[in-house]
């Protein structure tokens, strides 16, 4: 009886939003990336749809590429409890952190499409049992090398970051020798903020260091591979990397590296169209590979991307989580894959003939982006950011000498302990 | 030495000063107009050269992409009108309201005068970041448009600084002059618009400038506000929403040509309003 | 008319002049102020549907705890005396170990040696020390010299010369450049390898290698910032003194000359004194502005030093402590209340009589 009832309120529900949905049209709006290119396919996706649905209209709202401002103008919308914008286009590390905010996508049909996607991503932006983003597009840590030069002097692309040290060493002092005195082994993230956690966290779960917390919520940092693989990092500064490499972030590295200026670099697949382009030092000469592995005997790549979340403030709840869904899935991703290079988290587009030709390292690649390492944002969440800052302090403190590895983690340690209140555990391995 | 080399000296001197200044004031804006002339590419040679050169043969090459891109840019165009239009409606409300106070705290007794400019001055002592969240607040509630939203609360710290400035200005004018007006028969209103005014001319003018650059460059109100309503985004929420082809990519060079373009305008309106200083100091001589 | 009366008139002038003024403070300032100092009370989560709860002082508590410990010295099992570092410095108990860790954890600030023993100051949150301590520092420095060059630039700027229009153009320039895109111009001058400007021409003259990290290497550092902002607000400065200088009669110095004092007594005697409102006004607001600096300590410190405004920054949008964001405001607003009395009164150029 109560069970009819409860079916009934259910469908009559339904009946008055979508009576009201088509009504009249209803207007949804993303909030999203601004981007040239990628500001331009999210417009022709939301062009495909509205063709698809005449009762809709989509606007396109472009945010800051600066993930800080961006996030705080979120942040002043979901505050304000806003319907100003229906779809939120998230960080891979947001999820957690908002999920309050979001309305539960396994609600709106999306359980039929999850299982085509990257099980990590999923599990990344399920929150206490709800799916509060779709994976959009992904992102992961790769290692940019010069293939010409690992020609010249005989090297083959390093496994191992023993063998990756020794590389960058002899490129380095053979260009230098050469005339080159601008000339650095590696190039990577190293300023105090967000990718620093990225970098670090590859090196360190690479070694057989964790990830921080791991996901069932314990704190793991404080292990003898973490601190081994700071201290490596920390060698590096000066010896293979530029000194200022405490101060890169994902552009200057790659100006450095395009340059050609630079043996390796460690970077996001963005910057592989970008080396190509007429007048860059670096056109044709360089490739892609997995990062070198560490004491694990794996390589690691940190999970970066993107996802969209539906808010729960938007009057047309039931029309933007199918929007999201759209844009979520095989047909806008595909476009975006061919013509932006974004990284698709559908398995099966790995597999196309027309993804895999506009960018050729996906199909090479495909295990790095399946294996990406998430960051430990759902299992600290709503506390990630800070998690995050502390991290990135600790690390940056060792790189620039401030602190010494062992005591710089063991301050994390305490503070993780009092910020999160979990136990001390021992790190997950790959 | 003869009075006339002594002269040329202290000339030459003098000039030279003035060049060190010129030189002071402009080279990191010509770092920024040659930054802009380059192309990525260039941008990333080192050593860094002093024009864009081409990086393989070293001549000269100069590039004006990133201009084309800055003048392609729609949002940019519009950003000019709206930054234009909200620093201009700022800066005259600041000035009004501003100098209407500034004659009370500057040349009227009253009670409550220390108080008065302590309050006023306490509008613009937080940082803008914390007053953010209550001020989104206030406008949703009072549902303005987001041009006017940026208008009235730039007054937050355009208010505070044109009553400060021309109070001071206004109190340093002699007393005498009010008086002798009054003896005139002038009210104390007609004083301040028939003599004071025109005597502050120079000040209003300055502060009038300083405080619409400072509108101009306001950013963060500017993001928020905006964020929904794209066709009221000022240059500086316009700039930082440029992008380069991939997510990512920070298009540099374009960056810097907008900076290039957006602060000749100024330079412009400087130029235009240095008669109006002249002006006004020429008008305080002779009625002084 | 009595002179009570002329008196009264003049008071309801006054308070009618200052209307507009305060109904826009009413309408946009009171909601927003008001709503910091109460936040700041509360450990409100910034973007969240979970009630703040009032929590007192708690959030000031934790921005402001110091403590002061001794650090005992390592003893040598085998010798009996202190450890002596491969430094050859005596070696210390490491902070870690002496600093209180409950109820609250302390962390180490800064140490210092105090007849031979060795003490550490900690705090809870050593971060917002650190901030205030930046911003002061950046405040005394960057204020002084733009007060200074903008005198001198004022100065030459108001003698009559050709080219004096061009030249006030000119002297805007910098404080023209858009904020957030002249910090972006900076932080590639700063660039640690030679595409940037001071490492080129450093490198050029013989100084360093061409690898100077201005903006990580901890000396540099505020150094780099405080240039910066000498550059971009010297021109604010040189406005507000050449607009001060204007309103000076020439009467003035023509009696001056004619007592025959020279020029530096005429500075002293005369300008000076007379510049002494619009001055201080200039500094009011300089210090004001320095004290609230976020841009430039946001794009090129980020997150590797804080201002006390990019600390409060990072706290309300990362880590969303709205509460404790509230009370660094009001911090900072007490702070700048501070130096603004200080210079009225310092100035004398209290405007009550």
């Amino acid at each position: 009886m109560r069970k009819s009832l409860v079916l009934a309120l259910l469908l009559s529900m339904i009946l008055v939003v979508s009576g009201s949905v088509f009504a009249e049209k209803a207007e949804i709006t993303i909030a999203g990336g601004s981007v040239g290119q990628e500001l331009e396919l999210t417009k022709e996706a939301a062009q495909m749809y509205m063709e698809e649905h005449p009762d809709v209209k989509v606007n396109v709202l472009d945010t800051p590429d600066l993930a800080t401002d961006r996030l705080g103008l979120y942040l002043q919308f979901l505050e304000a409890e806003s319907p100003k914008v229906d779809v939120y286009q998230v960080d891979v590390i947001w999820p957690g952190d908002l999920a309050e905010h979001f309305l539960d996508l396994y609600n709106y049909g999306a359980k039929d499409m999850v299982d085509d996607h990257f099980q990590a991503i999923v599990e990344n932006n399920t929150v206490d049992g709800r799916l509060v983003a779709m994976p959009w597009f992904t992102d992961a840590g790769l290692l940019y090398y010069r293939q010409d030069l690992l020609d010249k002097y005989g090297y083959d692309v390093p496994q191992t970051w023993q063998e990756f040290e020794r590389t960058a060493k002899a490129i380095q002092e053979g260009e230098r020798a050469a005339g080159n005195q601008d000339f650095y082994g590696y190039v990577w993230q190293g300023d105090a903020y967000e990718g620093l956690t990225c970098n670090a966290l590859e090196f360190i779960y690479s070694n057989g260091g964790g990830t921080i917390v791991s996901p069932d919520k314990k704190i793991t940092i404080n292990n003898e591979k973490a601190i081994e693989a700071i201290d490596m990092a920390s060698d590096w500064v000066g010896y293979i990397s530029p000194p200022g490499v405490t101060g890169l972030a994902e552009e200057s590295a790659r100006k450095i590296w395009e340059a050609g200026n630079a043996a390796f670099m460690r970077n996001w697949p963005y910057a592989y169209p970008l080396g190509n382009v007429e007048g860059s030092a670096i056109k044709g000469k360089y490739d892609v590979a997995p990062l070198p592995a560490g004491d694990s005997g794996k390589s690691a790549a940190t999970l970066g991307g993107w996802n969209l979340a539906v808010s729960k403030y938007s009057e047309h709840p039931e029309v933007a989580a199918d929007f999201a869904l759209f844009m979520a899935g095989p047909k806008v991703q595909k476009l975006r894959a061919v013509k932006g290079s974004f990284n698709p988290t559908i398995k099966s587009l790995y597999q196309d003939e027309e993804v895999l030709e506009a960018s050729p390292f996906f199909g090479s690649l495909y295990e790095v982006f399946t294996n990406a390492v998430a960051r430990p944002s759902t299992a600290t969440a709503p506390r990630y950011n800070e998690v995050s800052r502390l991290f990135f302090q600790a690390v940056h403190s060792v790189l620039t000498d401030e602190m010494e590895a062992r005591t710089a983690i063991e301050y994390l340690e305490l503070d993780l302990v009092d910020l999160l209140g979990y136990e001390i555990g021992e790190p997950r391995q790959p | 030495m003869s009075r006339e080399s002594a002269d040329l000296i202290k000339k030459t001197l003098f000039y030279l000063v003035l060049l060190v200044i010129v030189f002071y004031l402009l080279f990191p804006f010509y770092w920024a107009v040659n930054s802009s002339l380059k192309t990525e590419p260039q941008l990333s040679m080192t050593p860094a050269t002093f024009v864009p050169r081409d990086p393989e043969t070293g001549n000269l090459d100069f590039h004006f992409g990133n201009y084309k891109q800055v003048f392609s840019d729609a949002q940019f165009m519009r950003g000019l009108v709206n930054s234009t239009i909200v620093a201009t409606c700022t800066t005259f409300l600041a000035l009004l309201a501003g100098s209407f106070a500034a004659f009370a705290l500057g040349k009227l007794r009253f009670k409550g005068k220390q108080p008065s400019l302590y309050i006023i001055l306490a509008m613009t002592m937080f940082p803008q970041v914390t007053v953010l969240t209550g001020l989104y607040a206030v406008i949703n509630t009072l549902n303005m448009g987001a041009r006017l939203s940026m208008i009235i609360t730039y007054l937050l710290f355009t208010l505070p600084f044109t009553t400060w400035v021309l109070t001071s200005f206004f109190s340093e004018l002699p007393i005498e002059i009010m008086q002798s007006a009054q003896v005139d028969g002038a009210t104390p209103f007609q004083t301040f618009r028939m003599i004071l005014l025109p005597l502050t001319a120079p000040a209003l003018v300055t502060t009038g400038l300083l405080s619409f650059i400072q509108a101009w460059n306001e950013y963060l109100f500017a993001l928020t506000f905006t964020a929904i309503d794209v066709k009221a985004r000022t240059v500086p929420v316009a700039i930082q929403l440029f992008s380069g082809e991939f997510a990512r990519q920070e298009p540099f060079g374009a960056i810097m040509a907008a900076a290039v373009i957006v602060t000749i305008p100024i330079v412009v309106l400087v130029l235009v309003f240095q008669k109006k200083i002249v002006a006004g100091l020429t008008a305080g001589a002779v009625k002084g | 008319m009595s002179s009570g009366n002329l008196a009264r008139e003049e008071q309801k002038l006054a308070y009618k002049l200052l209307i507009p003024a305060f109904l826009i403070l009413i309408t946009i300032a009171v909601y927003p102020l008001g709503q910091v100092f109460y936040t700041s009370f509360t450990d409100k989560t910034f973007a969240t549907g979970r009630e703040a709860s009032f929590i007192g002082l708690e959030n000031y508590k934790t921005l402001l705890s110091v403590t002061i410990k001794e650090l005992p010295p390592v003893v040598d099992e085998n010798t009996g005396e202190q450890k002596i570092g491969e430094d050859g410095q005596p070696v210390f108990e490491r902070p870690i170990r002496v600093l209180p860790r409950r109820p609250e954890l302390y962390r180490p600030v800064f140490e210092f040696s105090f007849f031979s023993n060795r003490f550490v100051v900690g705090a809870i949150n050593p971060d917002f020390l650190t901030a205030v301590w930046n911003t002061i520092i950046f405040t005394v420095f960057s204020v002084f010299f733009e007060t200074l060059i903008g005198l001198g630039i004022a100065l030459v700027v108001n003698s009559e010369f050709k080219g004096r229009g061009a030249m006030r153009a000119v002297m805007l320039v910098p404080w023209a450049v858009i904020t957030v895109v002249s910090a972006r111009m900076w932080e590639w001058m700063f660039e640690p390898t030679r595409t940037g400007f001071f490492n080129m021409i450093f490198e050029r003259m013989g100084v360093g290698d061409g690898n100077f990290s201005f903006l990580t290497t901890t000396e540099l550092q505020l150094p780099s910032l405080i240039a910066v902002d000498v550059w971009k607000t010297t021109p604010f400065m040189a406005l507000l003194i050449l607009a001060g200088l204007q309103l000076i009669p020439n009467e003035l110095y023509e009696a001056a000359r004619v007592d025959g004092a020279n020029k530096v007594k005429q500075f002293f005697s005369i300008t000076l004194p007379l510049l002494k409102p619009s001055l201080a006004v200039a500094l009011v607001f300089r210090t004001l502005d320095a004290l609230r600096v976020f841009d430039i300590f946001q794009v090129l410190l980020s997150q590797k030093r804080y201002s006390m405004a990019s600390y409060n920054y990072f706290q309300l949008i990362q880590a969303r402590k709205m509460g404790l964001a509230s009370a660094v405001g009001v911090i900072i607003f007490i702070v700048i209340f501070i130096f603004a009395v200080t210079y009225i009164k310092m100035l004398g150029v209290d405007t009550d009589e």
